[in-house]
């Protein structure tokens, strides 16, 4: 599984991956993580504000952070 | 002492001065209210309840306003900023409504807002919305007229903006609330300024720690400046003590709320009410002076603690305290700095020169604003305290303006970001257009600052920016019949 951490570096991306990589764990998921930094590639989501959480290519949130209880329904949902 | 050292420290004393009168006067009351409510604003509005109004089919005057609330509403940090812009570019209404974005963002958000209006002026303020938001939403106009060919081609692309999503009610109630708080707090009305009781408390001596205060950082009142009294100095005191506490309280807030949490908070209210009553310090003891203020404060406080308590989910409290913390943390230090630096170089900066440039409402003075504004860079919010010292050296009230509109939307720095996402040419005449614009507004506000009738002056605008939109529709619509018709045409 790749999960995709969207975000030019702002302390919201840092704890997006923080909550993620919790999640991860906590849900017993083997999972790559990607940090894309570059605007443009940022922008080839329908994205609206950082940070953006992709999971499998699938944007699942933007412009927020998720509780870590979203993030594990949505990683087992990937599965 | 040598003269070159002495020369040091009188400049080392006046940025101190500077620094203290502004931390005990401006800060508490009008900017901690406020970061409160741009971190309520990130935390708790969902972005979708604004965008979705930002789609490709949403006709303009519903597009243009969004693009304009959204700047006021969602941007209050450059991590939104730039993502926003380029989504309302690419995915959303196109280049007319992102630059009306961009232009107001900077202007418009609370804190520049807030800030501005106690500092300066709500006169300032006040011209400082709406002449952002018309020419925001002209430029933006004039930028999709001058390039609309390049932008009809993102039409193309798919609508990403149809994302539903509402405006709960008590985000509603709870973002009023704090701003009742911010206005119990700066508001400047009788009901609110007098004094209602009058408690003495024994303490002896304040007012010679008052005097001794006032000989530390001397200040020339003709001069605009400020002294730090008693009241400032234990309000000082007790910024430092919830710094302190917030860095483990707020800071760490995200992974539950903790002990020094609960203390930063109480602090933070003890400040509040510190901040907004009278203390008057004599021989005899301490006069607080129990003020409108006060319970105006007061009863904003409870209401908020009631509502986010009741209403709320501790997440979604703990995420708003949490991107408060971080817009402090982000924006405050600089500011401090900045302040500092203001308070020696007006020492520098002679009356004359200003007086001579920008002393009058000529366009060479509103110029002279915006050329400095265009080339100086300073971080965010530092521009007021820049602006209030050309204001106490003598700089009219136009020229000023201008130097307001122009400094915070262009930088170096936003130049290069603009100009990576739609390209030189449009980056450069926006910069073009935000001179002019600027340059323009300085012109109208120093007329009005001088005496020329609100309503005359309202009429031009109005009428400007009708023959704008009537010339900008006429266009577009021959525009459509051109593209429509000829289907066996040339393009």
């Amino acid at each position: 599984m790749e999960i995709k951490i969207l975000g030019t570096g702002c302390p919201n991306c840092q704890r997006l991956e923080r909550v993620a990589r919790e999640a991860a764990q906590d849900a017993g998921i083997q999972a790559e993580f990607v940090k894309v930094t570059d605007i443009q590639d940022i922008m080839a989501y329908p994205i609206l504000g950082t940070p953006g959480l992709v999971i499998n290519e699938v944007l699942k949130s933007s412009g927020r952070i998720p509780r870590k209880e979203e993030i594990i329904a949505w990683l087992k949902e990937a599965q | 002492m040598p003269e070159a050292l002495q020369y040091a420290v009188y400049l080392l004393q006046s940025g101190l001065g500077n620094l203290a009168s502004y931390l005990a006067a401006h800060v508490l009351l009008c900017l901690l209210p406020a970061f409160f409510i741009a971190g309520a604003l990130t935390a708790l509005v969902p972005k979708e309840a604004v965008t979705r109004f930002l789609g490709r089919n949403t006709p303009k005057y519903i597009s243009y306003p969004a693009a304009a609330l959204a700047g006021s509403v969602l941007a209050v940090c450059s991590c939104t900023i730039v993502p926003l812009f380029a989504g309302i570019y690419r995915k959303g209404a196109g280049l007319g409504p992102a630059m009306t974005f961009l232009f107001f963002a900077p202007a418009g958000n609370i804190l520049a807002l807030a800030y501005t209006g106690v500092a300066i002026g709500g006169d300032i303020a006040l011209a400082r919305i709406i002449l952002s938001v018309t020419f925001g939403i002209g430029i933006g106009m004039i930028m999709a007229l001058i390039f609309r060919k390049d932008d009809a081609q993102h039409d193309l692309e798919t609508n990403g903006m149809d994302v539903k999503a509402t405006l709960h009610r008590k985000t509603l109630i709870f973002l009023l609330l704090l701003v009742a708080l911010l206005i119990a707090g700066t508001l400047k009305v009788g009901l609110l300024t007098n004094s209602y009781a009058t408690i003495t408390l024994p303490i002896s001596g304040m007012d010679r720690f008052q005097s001794f205060l006032y000989q530390l950082v001397p200040f020339d009142g003709a001069k605009g400046e400020e002294g730090v009294s008693a009241q400032g100095a234990i309000l000082i005191g007790l910024l430092a003590l919830m710094g302190l506490t917030a860095w483990r309280g707020l800071g760490k807030v995200d992974e539950g709320f903790n002990r020094w949490t609960w203390v930063s908070l109480g602090l933070i209210a003890l400040t509040f009410l510190t901040a907004a009553v009278g203390m008057v310090p004599h021989a005899g003891g301490l006069d607080i002076l129990l003020t409108g203020k006060m319970f105006g404060v007061a009863l904003s406080m409870v209401a908020i603690a009631l509502v986010a308590w009741k209403a709320f989910d501790p997440y979604d409290i703990q995420e708003w305290l949490w991107e408060t913390w971080r817009f402090v943390r982000q924006i405050f230090p600089l500011l401090i700095v900045g302040v500092f630096v203001v308070g020696m170089v007006r020492r520098v900066i002679r009356p004359e020169w200003i007086q001579a440039l920008a002393g009058r409402n000529t366009f060479l003075g509103a110029f002279a604003g915006v050329f400095f504004g265009v080339f100086m860079y300073f971080p965010t919010l530092v521009e007021v305290p820049i602006a209030k010292m050309f204001l106490d050296l003598g700089m009219h009230r136009g020229p000023l303006l201008a130097y307001l509109m122009a400094d915070p939307e262009l930088s170096l720095q936003s130049i290069l970001i603009t100009s990576k996402i739609i390209g030189p040419k449009k980056a450069w005449t926006y910069v073009a257009l935000v001179a002019l614009f600027s340059t323009l507004s300085g012109l109208i506000y120093g007329a009005w600052v001088d005496g020329a009738s609100a309503w005359v002056l309202l009429a031009y605008l109005a009428a400007a920016i009708g023959a704008l939109a009537l010339a900008l529709t006429v266009i577009d619509r021959r525009n459509r019949r051109v593209a429509t018709a000829p289907a066996h045409g040339t393009e």
